[in-house]
């Protein structure tokens, strides 16, 4: 099969979401509706990276951040298609082992430096070499056997098994391109940030002053914007700063107080208020990948009894928790997947409801009829409790901890003890990753359905760098999640990713719980501000009306 | 022995003792890094990693997880004699930048907040002292108020008040000295509380004595007594605070830093820890031990200078 | 967490108005018995979920408001006063048990010993309070245990120092040498001579402590090590509370009252008696 740059150029998502926003602009203060070159923007994000370096870093931020420096060679559009971006165009091989790239020829790094196929080589053979201790992208190049340069502008990149994943992963700002020039002078240094984090992107990094903000500048030479993109040319705005502000109300406030244009990362409670006010605009999208789920361990009891599980999942009442912590800003989810990520089986939706009494009756069937003082269940003298590890405050994001309260008190009530055990991030990982926990619940986010194998495969073993957390190999799971990363036939994929998302949910195996959402609000002085397929704000095409 | 001999001989001791203070905090350092339970490489990484075993290995191998400890408590001392803190585990550049470059932005902020909260305390004192019941309670209760208030909430009220409602003090993108005002009066109230009371304490000991009779005597007013003589009598205290000055001010910028979003050593720190960064941690445990042996040597060195009594006989 | 240690006891003692007096300890009291038996001023349940009222302001029917799922504020609140106290007491006690044990070794166990205890002290000292709590935690992990363990480590020089002093003027006074004259062991002095004279200003020292361990406790929940939910506690609590600032204040508000009411209280108390303390120690 060949496959080459077949999708028309669409419409980005972004674009629709970017004109409605300008249609309802009021009288209240300057809308953005022409691009104004020249100008600053502030944008305010809630985490700092811990590394810059986009081939260690396995953070989302690094990457959100990163983009406005990194090309990659292709572009994945709103629908899921991919578009010519550093390569002109490309071919897989029939058996999905090779991919070969044309480059576009008039591309240079901010340093000068030509962007041809050495840099390629340059860039992936570095992501692979242990030495670089990659977190994520090395996982993201998969079985990598190497890159060929067939000619200063054709790359050929061959894989030990079939790979089908890897335009998505080659699409996202992890396997983007450093100055071969910036990786020989400063290899051990990219990390660090400012000036050293050379690429080909529309921005140049020009500071970076820890704990407070990133500074990067409009690189004047830039036309190689993605195809499809609005803005075919260099940014508009000279500078763009990025701070750091962690407190959620210290972001909220300096937005509506105008000290920063655009800011990451809204707490729902306040989205309302955003919206309310007539200077400000929500931009709102459902974070690709993985939802938020609880995941059962499956291999060990009281969770090995498939009715016990369907009880758990049965039992707690999601839609109405969702709804009260979230303000109605997240979805509540049906399927492990989210809907922003295709092919998502619609069919789940509304297919298993909150229901205790068939909750009681799974758990009567399973034998835990008999109840003890304080009102739980048991059998043969033992109390039906799962425990379910809280990861360490520092790592717990959108109130998860809260909605895990709400979810106990519903389980007591059916008579199943819940416990929360607290320890340091060592511990968390030794209980948890060690199987010796019931539940573990995380979202991951990658717009792309193959995260799926990353979570019910029997391969990917939670010991060995692996995430499924249901902690058994289902023949028909694991057979489907390698099905889907084989082949690039829609159809197949379709099917495949459709059954998995039934069969893990059917068999009690994961609780979806909620589509976690990119909450951004943004001053209406800015304008042509786009999101990405991640649903990271893409700021080549963005401006700022002055006032 | 001349007086000069005597005072290099009390130099002497007190480097020795610093020194061992130096070496303490050293051991203690390493000790906590060596006590962590679980794996390094495990907590390094963190609990959403893909990372694959090889990397592990390499993890391991770089920062000579492998090796047994006493060699890499001594290999750690040796490093550290040269000069050389290592390697954050996170950010992974040399401790000594990070810290270098984290202290401005704090100094900044401590300079300020000890500005403000002199200014804040000698008001107090000075409106206060030996003024009759009232005024006394008065000064007794902010005090109190001042020192029980958690800081960190302090900073949030502040900040939503006067930045956000009010739009007093724009503290995100500026970096001048508007940016300022709400971080240092949030880390200065709680130590202006303390210095008010000891300084009143001191004001209303000083106003008893002689002098400031004979100068009210003298036809100089009453606030002008205070001002020109009394207050530096009850300043000599103060001298005596300054190391828990310097420990309250670094403690307190690690929360002010963290509401306001500030860059410094206390963001810094903070993020050490919840990270389990050892190497930054140890870094800055030995640069807060070096800043107070430096204090408390400077502090003794003054009063042996100014008071002959001290000096050992 | 900025308050002092040192300075307080150097602080000259004064006596607090009578009315102040009478409202601190009836907030203690209070406090002691919201504690003790949180029933008696709730009937609701700390945990129980009402999710149709959530986030409502304060009311008759909700007098603090209620939460992001619906809980009584007014309740947790009440029912955190005993894991919020239990963290502060926790602490105070595990330094003051091994302030004293500290101290008395170093006075009491011989030159060499005071020499090496005494320098450990020193580098403790040296650091800020928070730096060594936030090192304990770091190697512990968070959680309400281990913050009582840290705040307690970062108390403990201050103590450890006060009764080594006292039971250096003890061992002076020549009372001791009799003692070993007679026959005694060393443990045996130390309980029976120079803990009843060091108590009096230990105590005094506590309840100043116990006020910064509380004050402590809150800062570092509120950084992230604190305690497990769902038991409401204060600082748990108020830093849930803070993301709400522009939309619900009183999540924050009411916590945030809570413990500088406390400790405000205690500390009054707390004055009062090292004045009665120290006029009868002068006198």
């Amino acid at each position: 099969m060949k496959l080459s740059r077949t999708t028309p150029a669409a419409a980005l998502v972004a674009a629709a979401l970017l004109l409605s926003a300008c249609g309802e602009g009021e009288a209240a203060g300057p809308v953005a509706d022409a691009p104004v070159k020249g100008g600053e923007l502030t944008f305010a994000v809630d985490t700092e990276p811990v590394s810059f370096d986009v081939h260690v870093s396995q953070q989302d931020i690094t990457g959100t951040i990163l983009r406005n420096v990194f090309d990659s060679l292709v572009h994945q559009d709103g629908q899921g298609g991919f578009q010519p971006w550093l390569a002109e165009s490309w071919e897989v091989a029939d058996d999905l082992k090779t991919y070969t790239f044309k480059l576009r020829k008039d591309v240079k790094f901010t340093d000068g430096t030509a962007f041809d196929a050495e840099a390629v080589k340059a860039n992936f053979d570095r992501i692979a070499d242990p030495a670089t201790k990659s977190q994520l992208a090395a996982t993201l190049l998969g079985p990598y056997d190497g890159t060929e340069v067939v000619d200063p502008h054709t790359v050929k990149v061959s894989f030990k098994q079939s790979f089908a994943p890897f335009l998505q992963a080659v699409s996202t700002p992890y396997l983007g391109f450093y100055s071969p020039k910036t990786i020989k002078e400063n290899g051990a240094k990219l990390g660090s940030g400012g000036a050293v984090d050379v690429g080909t992107g529309p921005f140049v990094f020009s500071a970076y002053t820890k704990g407070q903000n990133a500074t990067f500048t409009r690189n004047p030479d830039y036309a190689w914007a993605p195809k499809g993109a609005t803005n075919a040319g260099a940014p508009y705005l000279d500078k763009l700063n990025i701070r750091f502000l962690p407190e959620a109300s210290v972001r909220v406030g300096s937005l509506t107080s105008g000290q920063v244009h655009v800011s990451f990362a809204l707490p729902p409670a306040d989205a309302k208020a955003v919206e309310g006010n007539s200077k400000l605009a929500l931009d709102r999208r459902d974070a690709p990948g993985a939802n938020y789920s609880i995941y059962l361990n499956a291999a060990k009891a009281p969770l090995n009894d498939e009715k016990v599980r369907k009880a758990i999942q049965r039992g707690i009442d999601i839609d109405t928790h969702v709804k009260t912590l979230y303000f109605g800003e997240y979805k509540r989810a049906w399927s492990p997947l989210s809907p922003a990520t295709a092919p998502y089986a619609k069919a789940l939706d509304g297919s298993w409801p909150y229901d205790q009494a068939l909750s009681g009756k799974l758990l009567d069937e399973a034998g835990w009829t008999t109840r003890d003082s304080e009102g739980y269940r048991t059998k043969d003298g033992k109390r039906l409790t799962v425990d379910w590890p809280l990861l360490p405050a520092s790592f717990i994001r959108e109130k998860r901890d809260v909605l895990g309260q709400a979810f106990q008190a519903d389980l007591k009530k059916l008579g199943v003890e819940v416990k929360r055990p607290q320890g340091d991030i060592g511990t968390y990982i030794a209980t948890v990753y060690g199987g010796k926990a019931d539940l573990a619940d995380y979202s991951w986010a990658r717009a792309e359905p193959d995260v799926l194998w990353l979570l019910f495969n029997g391969a990917s073993k939670p010991a060995e760098g692996g995430q499924n957390a249901t902690f058994i190999d289902d023949p028909e799971l694991t057979e489907w999640t390698d099905k889907g990363r084989s082949t690039l036939d829609k159809a197949t994929r379709d099917d495949v990713y459709t059954k998995i998302q039934q069969r893990a949910v059917e068999l009690g195996l994961v609780i979806p719980v909620y589509t976690s959402a990119f909450t951004n609000g943004r001053s209406r002085t800015v304008g042509g501000l786009e999101y990405e397929a991640n649903g990271w704000p893409v700021f080549q095409g963005a401006w700022v009306t002055k006032k | 022995m001349s007086p000069v001999v005597r005072i290099l001989a009390g130099l002497g001791t007190r480097l020795l003792g610093a020194a061992a203070v130096m070496f303490g905090a050293a051991t203690l350092a390493f000790a906590a890094l060596a006590l962590i339970p679980g794996d390094p490489v495990t907590i390094m990484l963190g609990p959403f990693t893909t990372a694959s075993q090889e990397i592990r290995d390499q993890i391991v191998l770089d920062h000579g997880f492998d090796r047994p400890l006493h060699e890499q408590y001594l290999s750690y001392l040796g490093r550290l004699v040269q000069g050389d803190m290592g390697e954050s585990y996170q950010l992974q550049r040399p401790v000594a930048g990070l810290i270098s470059e984290q202290f401005g932005p704090t100094a900044e902020l401590a300079s300020a907040a000890v500005v403000l909260a002199v200014v804040i305390a000698v008001a107090s004192a000075v409106a206060t002292a030996g003024r009759g019941r009232a005024s006394r309670r008065a000064a007794h209760a902010w005090e109190l108020v001042a020192v029980s208030l958690p800081s960190y909430w302090l900073g949030i009220v502040l900040l939503t008040v006067f930045s956000f409602r009010l739009g007093l003090f724009p503290l995100v993108g500026a970096s001048g000295p508007s940016a300022l005002v709400l971080p240092a009066a949030t880390l200065a109230l709680p130590i202006a509380g303390v210095l008010a009371q000891v300084l009143r304490e001191g004001l209303e000991t000083a106003l008893e004595q002689p002098f400031a009779v004979t100068a009210r005597a003298r036809g100089l007013s009453r606030t002008a007594v205070r001002l020109r003589h009394a207050l530096r009598h009850a300043a000599a205290p103060l001298a005596n605070l300054t190391g828990w000055l310097a420990g309250s001010l670094l403690g307190g910028a690690v929360l002010v830093e963290v509401v306001f979003g500030r860059a410094g050593l206390g963001a810094l720190t903070l993020q050490a820890a919840l990270n389990k960064d050892m190497p930054v941690l140890i870094g800055v445990v030995l640069l807060s031990a070096l800043v107070f042996v430096v204090i408390a040597a400077a502090v003794d060195l003054l009063h042996l200078l100014v008071d002959p009594r001290l000096r050992p006989a | 967490m900025t308050t002092p240690t040192l300075p307080e006891a150097r602080w000259k003692a004064w006596r607090p108005a009578r009315p102040a007096l009478l409202a601190a300890w009836t907030v203690i009291a209070l406090i002691v018995l919201a504690a003790a038996f949180p029933g008696l001023f709730t009937g609701r349940d700390p945990l129980e979920l009402e999710p149709a009222v959530a986030m409502r302001g304060p009311s008759p029917e909700h007098w603090f408001g209620t939460d992001q799922l619906g809980r009584d504020l007014f309740t947790r609140v009440v029912y955190g006063t005993r894991p919020s106290l239990l963290v502060g007491l926790g602490a105070l006690t595990l330094a003051l048990a091994a302030g004293a044990l500290y101290g008395l070794a170093a006075a009491l166990l011989g030159r060499f010993a005071d020499v090496a205890l005494m320098r450990l002290l020193d580098v403790l000292l040296a650091l800020p309070q928070l730096l060594v709590a936030l090192l304990a935690l770091t190697v512990l992990g968070s959680g309400q245990v281990n913050l009582m363990i840290a705040i307690a480590l970062s108390l403990l020089p201050a103590y450890a120092r006060l009764v080594r002093a006292e039971a250096l003027v003890v061992r002076r006074s020549g009372y001791l040498e009799s003692a070993v004259l007679l026959g005694q062991h060393p443990l045996v002095q130390a309980f029976r001579h120079v803990l009843p004279n060091a108590l009096g200003p230990l105590l005094v020292l506590g309840t100043v402590g116990f006020g910064m361990a509380v004050i402590a406790a809150s800062g570092l929940s509120f950084l992230g090590f604190g305690a497990e939910p769902p038991s409401p506690e204060w600082g748990v609590m108020l830093s849930e509370g803070r993301d709400y600032l522009q939309t619900a204040w009183w999540l924050g508000v009411f916590p945030g009252a809570a413990i500088t009411l406390t400790v405000v209280a205690v500390s009054v108390a707390g004055r009062s008696a090292q004045a009665r303390f120290t006029r009868r120690t002068t006198l």
